[in-house]
């Protein structure tokens, strides 16, 4: 009869929905969805979000961010935290741009404490050199490394906790970076560095000016990416860091140099830190001794959001980029409705509540979750 | 004497934490005499009252093996609503007072629910409302300094005996907190908890009550020390109580309490720990270091404790493979354990 | 005859489509000690679990003292009277032994929740008193012996008013003057009128302690009655289902000559003295001792994880004083850990990631990139599942906690076999797991040893030992203090070899020993 036909039809397209939707949800893939689908949402409310201006801000956003959420996850993967890793931004922002600096303000850095030995008003000691960009690039990563290794000898060698080891770091080198700044901002930087984080390839037309297409950071985001994923799914080193993560003794029974293991993991974070510190100066055209002071909220959540386990054993680039993909959409969409900055506040902790509470679920309705959807290209 | 040797490692090893505690004392108070006069020592008691208070607060999480990373926006908001209420009702200052302790509870108890209902771990829960509280307290008071009334700064200068009044409070609370924890069922089961809480929860342990009553406590205590030190300065700024939660973590920390859970006391642990990072602070501050190099050196000395106890913990951990049985009494026969282990009292 | 104290009727348990119980009867009369018997997968810790109210079952039903019994949880049951002793027990290291004894609720004073020190600690040592334990109740849990411990966890249930006490496997932590102790306890219990029901692997303690044994063969009941009518012999058959007429497979080839591995004068103050041996290639050389002889100290220091201070370990090189765990395992040796779940599996990981572990570096492509050869390795990964007869669904994707304790154990064997070990240091091999896998453990010892690996195995069991081993060493009190060669194997000097130290003042036949 016709409506019973109707009705095992509309029955058996909700059998198919409801199928469709379990998919989605319990999907890898499945914050990338839910940031494409809160964009395409938002985009109807607010149609500025589509414009190329708007979007070529978000391309730049993500990059640079996605460089650090990657270091952070190497750390989450074998079950520990990284939480000076805005403090190494810091300090690489300062130690870089002091290097490169060619003009200092007397006014403002007579009374720091390199003054005459490092700097002077003629800048750092790299000033004007042509060497100035890749040897001052060079330096902060260099920097950033050394202080990860530090923090992963001091997790792995001393068996500190790595919450505490992190935490004393940050405050550490944060103020480090205040103290040799004396909490001043660095500026007249080369423009080679500067082209780094505000220059881009290819225009696109937007309104009466052209906006970038693809910054250098999208590069660097890419490669890094590249270089993680071989890593962790494809080398012997990255089944080693699932495995410290899972079990570190049971792991060590089996071989695996579990201290170089953990050191390598901070030393990774950190070099990403000051990675991102590199692209977060370029970008903001100074050595800031306060860079990245509210980002580890976006680290973490990005990570958390992305669904990398914060006890380790568990994670995949690809989750990293999805993470870092929403909250960069967030924030703009939050900036675009021209909330105030407490209610940004306000809905970024409701929504990192909220993709926790999601990743609890979906985890209980996977039950039969297979390890290794878990791990890079088991 | 090998034995001897042994045994006062063992008491050396046992109470790092004094041991740092008078060490610290005794290398700034040689440093600058001006540290030990009586009202410099009566002002890092006083500092220490107020972290204390949200450190015993935070030492009721950690050990039930979670965290606590919302204090110091718990304590800008509920003191925000207190200053707030006060400046547009003229309410008492202990009605104020009530005020602010109820919506550190409010705060505690959303924690309490994100943990223990919605399963969501402690870490990311309370880095959350960490961002959100701090929201609503700028939400609430536009970012704008809140002023408390004469009303409430005369609270802060009451004194008891002589001592001052955070001093008291504080006291206060460890005290309570001992007795909760030593002499409670609800104490030795959140050390239950914390040691394993799926054991817990076999043993019977309603441990959802157990967790969420940690995290209100915590949101109290955090409300009530955010009040002491208001009544101290006189007005809550739109950075009250940032970085807090660190301050209470690495105190608790540093007087024994395990960021696992299941290990760790108020007395004298916390107690120490709080007053450790004062001195270290007060220290720095009499031997005139340079300001920007006080952050530097206090979180050298704070990661040098943390060493030290790492040490204390691997040391420790080596000397019991040794000493691994206990002897019965009066059995009659022989003990099966490879060396004579001295009886030891409990820690907690 | 008297009305059952225990009925279970027509139950049955299926987990994601696997049968695990299938229509299981069964009437248990008070005041009985039941013996339980079967294979790992039989359905013996299901059946207990349903009855514990740890499960539901998806049919049947059960009764109590003749009333229906249908526990929502493990709180009903305890409340029902019944306690269940696991092998994992449920005690907090962090607390006193009354804390753990009160922890749902301490004796208060007055109406306050202040706790009544006194009345607690009274109550506590009338608790001890109970099961003969005499050690302060203020005693910290983490500070007692494994024994002492399942004392305490019965001192509990005992506390709680329980008159139904189930054991799964009680003794394999235990030495063997806590298993007596136990077995003393047991029967004082049974004469006072409770009902145990006694699971374990160990048949010979079951047809000592039980009055009735039963028979769990694939989630169903295949043979029960009084114990007069069982054997060791009878007991395996049924369990297996067939006769088995080797419990350890033949030795076939004698122990070479050469000397794999060199120990000389080992010591590690408090630890263990002048540990001195050798072990030949194709030889098994056992390690017996008791609990706490130092024997797995031994073995970790063999195996690099602990250091030593004096002494000399050579395995065809440099000796040193502290052999890094990569060094030892480049150097082709293996250790199988007593505790698979802390130290040999990663829990989460799926079998084939577990396996894969040790020989991964072997299967290194290009040094600098550190790639390896993937689909090599999966291949022998599958081919060693197959050889050691690892039950799970697909290796690839099957997490390893998933899988039964024997299958678990043979994974983590087979994680070591395919890094081709030259020494095999074996700690408990066959630990927690049935006799069809045991038989199965004998024979890859075997095998290796015919290989001419050599082969070191500690175990408690001593009749294994005596089974698969080409000689003996026997620790007490961190020292080697009896050597025996295979036609010298003889239980009684062995077994007072290892006692040596212990029992000044006891008579042989008080000293304990397993009969």
């Amino acid at each position: 009869m016709h409506s019973s036909d109707n009705v095992t039809a509309r029955a058996r397209l909700g059998r198919l929905m409801n199928a469709l939707l379990r998919r989605v949800l319990l999907s890898d893939s499945f914050v990338l969805f839910l940031a494409v689908a809160y964009f395409l949402v938002l985009w109807v409310f607010v149609p500025r979000l589509g414009s190329a201006r708007n979007l070529s801000n978000l391309s730049s956003n993500i990059w640079p961010l996605f460089v650090l959420v990657i270091g952070q996850m190497f750390v989450l993967i074998i079950g520990g935290i990284d939480l000076s890793q805005t403090s190494i931004m810091a300090i690489a922002s300062v130690c870089g741009a002091l290097l490169m600096t060619s003009g200092l303000d007397p006014a403002l850095f007579a009374r720091n404490p390199l003054w005459g030995v490092l700097i002077s008003e003629q800048g750092g000691p790299l000033a004007g050199s042509v060497a100035a960009v890749p040897i001052g690039i060079l330096a902060m990563l260099a920097i950033g490394a050394l202080i990860g290794l530090a923090n992963g000898v001091a997790v792995a060698k001393c068996r500190m906790p790595p919450f505490m080891v992190t935490l004393v770091s940050m405050f550490f080198f944060s103020g480090l970076a205040i103290f040799i700044t004396r909490s001043e901002n660095v500026t007249n930087l080369p423009a080679g560095f500067l082209a780094i984080g505000q220059s881009y390839i290819g225009h696109v037309p937007a309104g009466r000016s052209s906006v970038g297409l693809m910054p250098y950071s999208f590069f660097a985001g890419v490669a890094l990416a590249s270089i993680a994923w071989f890593v962790l799914g494809r080398t012997i080193a990255g089944r080693w860091f699932y495995a410290v993560g899972m079990n570190r003794r049971a792991a060590a029974v089996s071989g695996v140099p579990t201290d170089r293991v953990i050191v390598f993991a901070y030393t990774i974070s950190g070099f990403c830190a000051a990675l991102g510190s590199v692209l977060y100066s370029s970008r903001l055209g100074a050595g800031r001794p306060t860079l990245g002071a509210n980002v580890l909220l976006d680290v973490i959540g990005a990570a958390v959001i992305g669904g990398i386990s914060l006890y380790g054993g568990k994670g995949k680039v690809r989750w990293a980029f999805y993470g870092v993909l929403f909250f960069v959409v967030l924030d703009s969409s939050l900036y675009m409705l021209n909330l105030r900055f407490y209610t940004v506040n306000i809905v970024k902790g409701v929504v990192i509540l909220m993709a926790a509470l999601l990743d609890v679920l979906r985890n209980r309705a996977r039950m039969d979750r297979t390890p290794t959807a878990s791990m890079e290209l088991a | 004497m090998d034995s001897l040797r042994q045994s006062t490692l063992t008491m050396a090893l046992r109470n790092v934490p004094i041991l740092m505690f008078l060490g610290t004392f005794l290398i700034f108070g040689l440093l600058s005499p001006r540290f030990l006069e009586y009202q410099s020592l009566e002002n890092i008691a006083k500092q220490a009252s107020y972290i204390g208070i949200i450190a015993v607060g935070m030492t009721f999480v950690l050990l039930t093996g979670g965290i606590d990373l919302s204090v110091g926006s718990n304590m800008y908001v509920s003191a925000v609503t207190a200053g707030l209420l006060m400046q547009r009702f003229s309410i008492l200052p202990v009605l104020a007072l009530v005020i602010c302790l109820a919506v550190g509870l409010v705060f505690g108890l959303a924690n309490a629910f994100a943990v223990t209902r919605l399963h969501i771990i402690p870490f990311v829960v309370t880095l959350a409302t960490q961002f959100a509280g701090r929201g609503l307290g700028w939400m609430l008071s536009q970012s704008r300094a809140v002023a408390f009334p004469q009303s409430v700064t005369g609270l802060g200068a009451v004194q008891l005996l002589g001592i001052p009044g955070p001093i008291v409070i504080f006291t206060g609370v460890v005290l309570a907190a001992w007795v909760v924890l030593a002499r409670t069922t609800l104490g030795r089961q959140i050390y239950a908890v914390g040691h394993e809480i799926e054991a817990a929860r076999k043993a019977g342990i309603n441990t959802r009550r157990v967790q969420a009553t940690a995290y209100c406590l915590c949101g109290v205590l955090a409300s009530l020390g955010g009040f002491v030190s208001v009544a101290q300065l006189g007005n809550v700024n739109s950075g009250f109580g940032e970085m807090v939660e660190f301050q209470a973590i690495a105190a608790a920390v540093l007087g024994g309490t395990s960021l696992f859970g299941g290990i760790g006391n108020v007395f004298p642990g916390t107690v120490l720990g709080a007053l450790l990072i004062q001195m270290v602070w007060a220290g720095l501050v009499a031997t005139r270091t340079d300001l920007y190099l006080q952050p530097l050196i206090a979180a050298a000395i704070i990661f040098l404790a943390v060493l030290l106890d790492s040490i204390r913990n691997t040391a420790l951990a080596k000397m019991g493979r040794h000493n691994i049985r206990i002897e019965e009494k009066s059995s009659g026969r022989p003990d099966t354990s490879q060396q004579h282990s001295p009886r030891r009292k409990p820690t907690n | 005859m008297s009305e059952p104290v225990l009925l279970f009727e027509h139950i049955s348990k299926s987990f994601f489509g696997a049968r695990a119980l299938h229509d299981v009867t069964l009437a248990v009369q008070p005041g009985c000690v039941v013996g339980l018997i079967g294979e790992n997968g039989a359905g013996k810790s299901t059946l207990m679990n349903i009855f514990g109210g740890v499960l539901q079952p998806d049919e049947g039903r059960m009764c109590l003292r003749g009333r229906p019994y249908r526990p929502a949880g493990p709180a009903d049951a305890t409340a029902a009277g019944i306690a269940f002793i696991h092998q994992e027990l449920n005690l907090f290291g962090n607390l006193s032994i009354a804390d753990n004894l009160f922890i749902d609720g301490f004796p208060r004073i007055g109406r306050t929740p202040l706790i009544h020190r006194r009345q607690a600690m009274q109550r506590a040592e009338e608790a001890l008193a109970a099961v003969d334990l005499n050690v302060s109740p203020k005693t910290r849990i983490d500070r007692l012996t494994p024994g002492h411990k399942q004392l305490v966890e019965i001192a509990k249930a005992l506390h709680r008013g329980a008159r139904i006490i189930i054991f799964d496997e009680p003794t394999t932590s235990l030495t063997s003057r806590e298993t007596h102790r136990l077995f003393s306890l047991i029967e004082r219990l049974r004469r006072d009128g409770c009902t145990i029901l006694y699971i374990s692997h160990a048949l010979a303690d079951v047809l000592q302690l039980a009055d009735e044994i039963v028979v769990l063969r694939d989630g169903q009941v295949v043979q029960t009655g009084p114990k007069e009518q069982f054997d060791i012999d009878t007991m395996i058959g049924a369990m297996v289902g067939r006769r088995i007429d080797q419990l350890y497979p033949t030795r076939r080839n004698a122990p070479g000559d050469r000397v794999l591995m060199s120990v000389c004068r080992v010591t590690e103050p408090g630890v263990v003295k002048d540990i001195s041996f050798d072990l030949h290639a194709g030889e098994v050389l056992g390690l017996f001792g008791l609990m706490g002889s130092g024997r797995t100290e031994v073995a970790r220091i063999l195996f690099g994880l602990d250091c030593f201070q004096s002494g000399t370990i050579t395995t065809g090189g440099p000796s040193r004083r502290r052999r890094s765990v990569r060094a030892s395992v480049d150097g082709g040796m293996a250790f199988v850990t007593e505790d698979r779940r802390e130290e040999g599996l990663l829990m989460e990981a799926s079998v084939t990631d577990n396996m894969a572990l040790v020989a991964l570096p072997r299967y290194r492509r290009r040094r600098l990139l550190g790639t390896f050869n993937q689909r090599a390795l999966r291949r022998t990964v599958d081919e060693m599942v197959g050889t050691l007869k690892v039950k799970c669904v697909d290796p690839r994707t099957d997490a390893v906690k998933n899988l039964s304790g024997g299958n678990q154990q043979k994974a983590v064997i087979g994680k070591w076999l395919l890094a081709e070990p030259v020494i095999g240091i074996m700690d408990e091999p066959t630990r927690g797991i049935d006799i069809a896998a045991k038989y199965e453990v004998y024979s890859i010892i075997n095998d290796l040893a015919d290989r001419g690996a050599g082969v070191l195995c500690i175990s408690s069991e001593l009749e294994e030992l005596t089974g698969i081993c080409d000689s003996l060493l026997v620790m007490s009190r961190g020292r080697i203090c009896g050597r025996f060669r295979r036609s010298e194997f003889d239980e009684e000097r062995i077994l007072a070899a290892a006692f040596e130290g212990h029992i000044e003042h006891e008579t042989r036949n008080e000293s304990g020993a397993p009969n």
